[in-house]
C-alpha cells in the first residue's frame, strides 16, 4: 500500500481544519444566517478604516448655568452637521416624571438647543417630539417636567410620536428578524433627528443613552405601552435595527449629563451631579463616551459591543477623538442598575 | 356637549374614520371611540354609517383589525372595533372579531423556574395571561380590560378566556390601589397607577360584577384630588364614574374649563370621544 506523503498529510490537515472552522462558524451563526453574520463582521472590520469619530464634552455644573454657551461650543467641537434650512426633530427622553427621580431630559437643555438651532444655526423648522413609554397621554408629563411651559415660551410644537401618522420604513440590518417597521411620519420625513437622552443606568441595557432613546420614535399605538412587542425581538437586536435604519439623513446626539441617574434606572435611580453635556454625530461613540464618563468600560456593555462589532459606530477609545472638557475630570462612578 | 359633538362630526375624515388629531390618519381606536360616542347623536346618523363602513373595510381576513389601514397585522384595536360595531349594530364583522379575540392571548409562562423568577422580580403570577397589544407579546392591562369590555358587549361572559382575563386584572393590581400598564412592581418598588389603565380595568371588572378590596382601593385612587390636571385624565375618570352611576358633576365642571373653543379636548377626537361618553 502506498504511504501518504508528508505534504499530502499537511494538505489534508489544513483542509480538515478549514472545514472544521467553517462548521463551527456555521453553527455559531445558524440563528442569524451566515450571510448576515459575514456582512456585519465585514462592515465591522471595515469601520476600523473609517476616520475616527468626534465626540465633544462640555462642563456645565448646573441647569441654572449658561447651557446655551456650552451647547454653542460643544456643537463646534463635535463637528456637528450643517442644519441650516433643515427640518429638525428634537427627541428628548420624557419616559415619565417621578418626583425626585431625574429620569428625563431637563427642559433647560432642550430649550437652549432650540434657541441655538433657531437663532444661530437658522434651521428651517423644528419640533420637539416624543412617544412616551408608560402613559398613553403626554400632557401630564409635559406639565410635570416643565416642558409645556418651555414649549409655550419658545412657541415650539410638541408632536406625540405615539399617535402620529404612520410610515412603514424598510429595516436594513436583519438583526431583529423584521423586514419593516412603522415609524412616526414626523421623524421619517425630517432632515435631521437630534437625540437628547438623559445620562442614566438601565436595568436591561446597563446604560440608557442616545441609542436607547430612539425607542421613543416608534409609535406606541402600534407597538403598545411600553413597546414591549419590540423588546420581544431582543432589545440589542432591535436597537441595532433602529440605528442602522434611521431614515433621517442627518443626526446628532446631545446627552443631558448635568445631573445623571444611577442605580435603579431607567425610572427610580438616584441623582448624580455629573456636570456634563456630551455630543456627537456617531451615536455609538457618544454612548461609549457616556459609559466611560459613568465609570463603565463600553466594551463590556453587550449592546454597545455588538453594535461596534457590526460596524454601526466606534467604541474603541483610540477611534474616538474627544474634544472640549476633559473626560477624567467629569468622570463619576455610577452604580449599576439591578438586573431583572 | 353640543360643541363637542360638532367637533367630532367635523373632524371625521373622508374615509369615514377619525385620527388622534384633526386631519390625521384614521385609526381604529379613535374611530371606534367616536362611533360609541356618536350613537346617541341623532344628527350623526350618516357619520355613524360611514364610520361603520370604514371599520368593516379594514377588517382583516383573520377577523381582527390592525391599528389603521396600512397595518397588516391584527392586534389590540380589534377589541375597540368589536365593541363599537356590536354596540351600534349586530353584525358578522363583530362576530368574526370576537373569534379573533378568543383565539388570541398574551404569552403564558409555564416553566416553574421562570414563574418563580417573575414572581420575585415583578410580583405577578406569570401563569395567568390576558390580552397583549400585539401577537407574541406579554399581556398588558389596557388591551386586557378593553377585550373584556368588548366581549361583554357581545354577551360573551362565561368563556374561559374571560375568566382568565378577570384573574389577570386582579393579579396585576397595585397593592396600594389602581393599575400601572402591566406588572404592579418592578425590582425595588411598586409602580405608580395610571388613570386610563385604572379606569378601564375598573370598568371591565364592573361589567363582570367584580367588586372587592382591589376595586375599592382603585376607586380611591381615581377619587384622589392631587393629580396633574389634564383633559385626558378627567375624561377617563368621568367616563368611569358615569358607568358607575357615580356623581360626575365635579369632573364635568373640570372638563368644561379644559374644553377648547373648537369644542374639542386637546384637539384630539379620541380624548373628545372619551369625554363625551361621560355625559351620554
Amino acid at each position: 500500500m502506498k504511504s501518504i506523503s508528508r505534504r499530502s498529510l499537511l494538505r489534508l490537515a489544513l483542509g480538515g481544519g478549514i472545514l472544521a472552522g467553517g462548521a463551527v462558524i456555521y453553527k455559531q451563526t445558524e440563528s442569524v444566517g451566515l450571510d448576515k453574520w459575514m456582512r456585519w463582521m465585514l462592515r465591522g472590520q471595515t469601520a476600523r478604516l473609517n476616520p475616527p469619530a468626534r465626540v465633544a464634552l462640555a462642563s456645565v455644573a448646573s441647569y441654572d448655568d449658561d447651557v446655551l454657551s456650552a451647547i454653542r461650543t460643544l456643537w463646534r467641537d463635535a463637528n456637528a452637521p450643517d442644519l441650516a434650512n433643515a427640518r429638525v426633530v428634537l427627541k428628548p427622553n420624557l419616559v415619565d416624571s417621578i418626583p425626585e427621580r431625574p429620569c428625563y431630559t431637563m427642559p433647560q437643555v432642550t430649550e437652549a438647543l432650540i434657541q441655538f438651532l433657531r437663532d444661530e444655526i437658522q434651521v428651517k423648522a423644528l419640533v420637539v417630539a416624543e412617544g412616551m413609554t408608560f402613559r398613553r397621554d403626554p400632557h401630564a408629563i409635559l406639565i410635570e417636567t416643565g416642558y409645556r411651559e418651555m414649549l409655550e415660551r419658545q412657541r415650539v410644537e410638541f408632536v406625540d410620536l405615539n399617535y402620529d401618522d404612520l410610515v412603514k420604513i424598510p429595516l436594513r440590518g436583519g438583526y431583529a428578524k423584521m423586514d419593516s417597521l412603522f415609524m412616526a411620519r414626523t421623524v421619517a420625513e425630517a432632515d435631521a433627528l437630534i437625540s437628547i437622552p438623559k445620562l442614566k443606568t438601565h436595568h436591561w441595557t446597563k446604560i440608557s443613552g442616545s441609542i436607547k432613546n430612539l425607542f421613543g420614535i416608534v409609535p406606541g399605538a402600534k407597538y403598545g405601552f411600553p413597546k414591549n412587542t419590540l423588546h420581544m425581538h431582543g432589545i440589542d437586536a432591535f436597537l441595532a435595527e433602529l440605528l442602522d435604519s434611521l431614515p433621517t439623513p442627518k443626526r446628532f446626539a446631545l446627552v443631558d449629563g448635568i445631573v445623571g441617574l444611577q442605580g435603579d434606572g431607567p425610572l427610580f435611580g438616584a441623582p448624580v451631579p455629573s456636570g456634563a453635556l456630551i455630543g456627537g454625530q456617531d451615536f455609538l461613540a457618544v454612548d461609549a463616551t457616556a459609559a466611560r464618563l459613568m465609570g463603565f468600560d463600553p466594551t463590556t456593555i453587550e449592546i454597545l459591543a455588538f453594535m461596534a462589532w457590526a460596524g454601526l459606530g466606534q467604541i474603541d477609545v483610540n477611534r474616538i477623538q474627544v474634544r472640549g472638557a476633559a473626560l477624567n475630570e467629569l468622570k463619576r462612578n455610577y452604580e449599576l442598575a439591578p438586573t431583572l | 356637549m353640543s360643541r363637542a359633538l360638532d367637533f367630532l362630526r367635523a373632524s371625521q375624515n373622508a374615509d369615514g374614520g377619525w385620527g388622534y388629531k384633526t386631519g390625521g390618519m384614521s385609526f381604529v381606536e379613535p374611530t371606534s371611540a367616536a362611533l360609541l360616542a356618536l350613537t346617541i347623536d341623532a344628527q350623526a346618523a350618516s357619520h355613524v354609517q360611514r364610520a361603520r363602513a370604514f371599520l368593516k373595510s379594514i377588517q382583516r381576513a383573520d377577523g381582527g383589525w390592525g391599528i389603521a389601514a396600512p397595518d397588516d397585522a391584527s392586534g389590540w384595536m380589534t377589541a375597540w372595533a368589536v365593541w363599537a360595531l356590536a354596540a351600534s349594530e349586530a353584525n358578522d364583522a363583530a362576530r368574526r372579531g370576537v373569534d379573533w379575540l378568543l383565539e388570541s392571548a398574551g404569552i403564558r409562562v409555564t416553566d416553574p423556574n421562570q414563574v418563580a423568577h417573575v414572581q420575585k422580580t415583578l410580583r405577578i403570577d406569570a401563569r395567568i395571561t390576558g390580552w397583549s397589544w400585539q401577537p407574541n407579546d406579554a399581556a398588558w392591562i389596557f388591551p386586557t380590560a378593553l377585550s373584556l369590555l368588548a366581549l361583554d358587549a357581545v354577551n360573551v361572559r362565561e368563556h374561559p378566556r374571560v375568566r382568565e382575563g378577570i384573574q389577570y386584572l386582579l393579579d396585576r393590581a397595585i397593592p396600594t390601589g389602581g393599575w400601572n400598564i402591566g406588572n404592579p412592581f418592578m425590582v425595588s418598588g411598586n409602580l405608580p397607577p395610571t388613570v386610563e389603565n385604572t379606569s378601564l380595568a375598573l370598568m371591565a371588572l364592573r361589567a363582570f360584577d367584580i367588586e372587592n378590596e382591589i376595586t375599592v382601593r382603585a376607586q380611591k385612587y381615581l377619587a384622589r384630588e392631587n393629580f396633574t390636571v389634564t383633559a385626558f385624565e378627567w375624561a377617563w375618570r368621568a367616563w368611569y364614574w358615569k358607568k358607575m352611576d357615580a356623581p360626575t358633576k365635579g369632573a364635568h365642571a373640570a372638563l368644561e374649563t379644559l374644553q377648547r373653543a373648537d369644542g374639542s379636548w386637546d384637539g384630539n377626537p379620541f380624548t373628545t370621544a372619551i369625554a363625551l361618553m361621560s355625559v351620554k
